[in-house]
């Protein structure tokens, strides 16, 4: 690989470091930083100081906020009785979206997964735990990723709350509306036919 | 009538440049002598319908030496319509994978069968599903059931994974890394997943076993033949079988029980296959393995799946080689390599499409018209 000024080199690297950025994105970034004007090159490392500076976990529920709790948490409108398990911040927004649901969140920060050194102790799961136990809660929605680390980690929060007196439920799996039985993948629609209800 | 292949053309696949094949509903036969390219050809078939090479698991193997890329086209004669099917290939990307020109992104879906032509194939390697390890013989028996059953071949995936997971946290423990707070949960995760697999399996092995006895009456003689599935656990006791084996498998960081250790014997007479059976009975055993995977296939999508046969001939007598050869006939469509024409009747020559092959490149001869 050719080799470029130590500065280059340097922001090259720091580039190739973030998910889903090769090495030859990472040399197309930082050259196009190397060409831009510099208030843009600033405004972007402004913005990534901001970020690491400003923003924390929720005290409550870990979503990412800059304040002590985040707005969810805040919202007086909200129904505190249910929330809603996910795996990472990124995940509320797709729910959010539906517009359906009015309960709280609660981040675990991740999946078990023992081939990624992930234990229960790496999760917050102590502290759903202890949440459950303060605010009374009604139910718990799981809604970790379908697949296996996903999956296992809902297993074994529904074992862990089964002594406190809360309703644990699931996401349910299934087709995508709108779109044709024609099109579904045979894996969705297999879970779907296995999931199907009475009508 | 069943779908069929009617043409391919390989570019820079294996030892060919760019040739075309034109093939025929019912026998062709492809004939060459040794290293001239039969096998690649039939090879570049299994891989344009399957998508993936039942040789190697590693697709670079198939670029031709020198070249950047691999490209399979195919057409294929499926309910009274042709469609054109592509593969293509170049080491370091994504496999591009196209029906009627439009691109498919699942390799799995592909596999269960979007060419519209599914593929029975059969190479003299082969025969280490009878001789070899119990390994050979699940990813046989899981390689039919994917096909069939996309949600089957998922769940193998998935049930890989967390196998992989188990063992990992099971060597942790060991080490003293991880707590065993989260091992039951994992061992659900596992039997969960581990029952369909054991379902899909128990559902095939009884109708597969019974094409295998008639496959192999045919072949070998009138003893009776069989499969019988061999359980490292039974489906009831899986899940206490795993509690059990916490022990032990923590001290060898790998999980003991399961479908993953399970296997099935081929049997002969009431004799194990695989110990005690000759070198001509296992050939002949893994031949009609072959029969019956297509009939299997035959039976649960109701279409004859093409045969792929490589050297099948020359391993067999002659009266075997006439059952063969018109067994092939019968099917609709079949692909055989030989490096001898002679192991095919005269009268069989006539009715069949004989390809020449030759330093990769292809000669097709003229179809004789049958008497």
């Amino acid at each position: 690989m050719a080799r470029y000024a130590r500065p280059v080199e340097r922001l090259i690297n720091e580039l190739s470091r973030l998910p889903s950025i090769g090495p030859r994105s990472a040399q197309r970034i930082a050259f196009h930083i190397v060409r831009g004007r510099p208030e843009d090159a600033y405004a972007l490392a402004e913005a990534l100081r901001e970020v690491k500076e400003r923003i924390k976990p929720c005290r409550r529920c870990f979503n990412l906020t800059e304040s002590e709790e985040c707005e969810i948490c805040t919202d007086p409108r909200r129904d505190a009785s249910i929330i809603c398990v996910v795996e990472d911040p990124y995940d509320i927004g797709p729910i959010e979206r539906t517009a359906e649901y009015w309960g709280l969140y609660h981040v675990l920060g991740g999946a078990l997964s023992p081939l990624d050194g992930m234990e229960p102790e790496d999760l917050r799961i102590a502290e759903l735990l202890e949440r459950v136990r303060r605010e009374g809660t009604q139910e718990i929605i799981l809604a970790t990723n379908p697949n296996t680390t996903g999956e296992a980690t809902a297993m074994f929060i529904a074992e862990e709350l089964r002594d406190l007196p809360v309703k644990v439920t699931a996401l349910a799996s299934g087709l995508p509306v709108g779109g044709d039985l024609e099109y579904a993948d045979e894996v969705t629609l297999g879970r779907a036919f296995a999931g199907r209800r009475a009508i | 009538m069943s779908s069929y292949i009617r043409a391919i053309r390989l570019v820079n696949f294996r030892n060919y440049r760019d040739a075309a094949v034109s093939l025929a509903p019912g026998l062709n036969v492809v004939v060459g002598d040794n290293a001239q390219g039969k096998t690649n050809l039939l090879e570049s078939l299994a891989f344009t319908a399957t998508g993936s090479s039942p040789r190697t698991p590693n697709d670079s193997e198939v670029v031709r030496w020198g070249a950047e890329f691999a490209r399979t086209e195919m057409r294929v004669v499926a309910g009274g319509r042709e469609r054109a099917v592509a593969v293509g290939y170049a080491p370091g990307q994504k496999k591009r994978l196209s029906v009627d020109g439009v691109r498919r992104d699942s390799l799995a879906r592909y596999a269960a069968g979007e060419a519209g032509v599914r593929v029975v194939n059969f190479f003299p390697d082969d025969i280490r599903v009878v001789k070899g390890a119990p390994a050979d013989r699940r990813e046989f028996l899981d390689g039919i059931l994917s096909s069939l059953r996309p949600a089957y071949a998922r769940a193998a995936a998935d049930y890989a994974r967390a196998v992989q997971h188990r063992n990992q946290l099971l060597r942790r423990i060991r080490d003293g890394i991880s707590s065993r707070r989260t091992l039951s949960t994992w061992d659900r995760r596992v039997v969960e997943l581990g029952l369909q697999l054991l379902r899909g399996r128990e559902a095939a092995i009884g109708p597969l076993g019974e094409m295998f006895s008639d496959a192999l009456r045919a072949l070998y003689g009138s003893q009776k033949a069989g499969m019988r599935y061999s359980h490292s656990v039974t489906p009831e006791a899986y899940a206490e079988a795993l509690r059990e084996a916490h022990e032990s498998d923590i001290e060898r960081g790998r999980t003991s029980v399961g479908p993953h250790r399970d296997d099935f014997t081929l049997l002969l007479g009431g004799v194990d296959l695989t110990t005690y059976g000759s070198q001509g009975q296992q050939r002949l055993a893994t031949l009609a393995l072959k029969f019956a995977a297509r009939e299997y296939v035959r039976e649960v999508t109701g279409e004859d799946p093409v045969l792929l046969m490589d050297d099948v001939m020359s391993e067999l007598d002659e009266r075997r080689r006439e059952y063969v050869a018109g067994y092939f006939m019968e099917s609709s469509q079949a692909v055989v390599t030989t490096t001898n024409r002679e192991y095919f009747s005269p009268q069989v020559l006539k009715r069949a499409r004989v390809v020449r092959v030759a330093g990769g490149s292809v000669i097709q001869e003229p179809d004789q018209k049958a008497g």
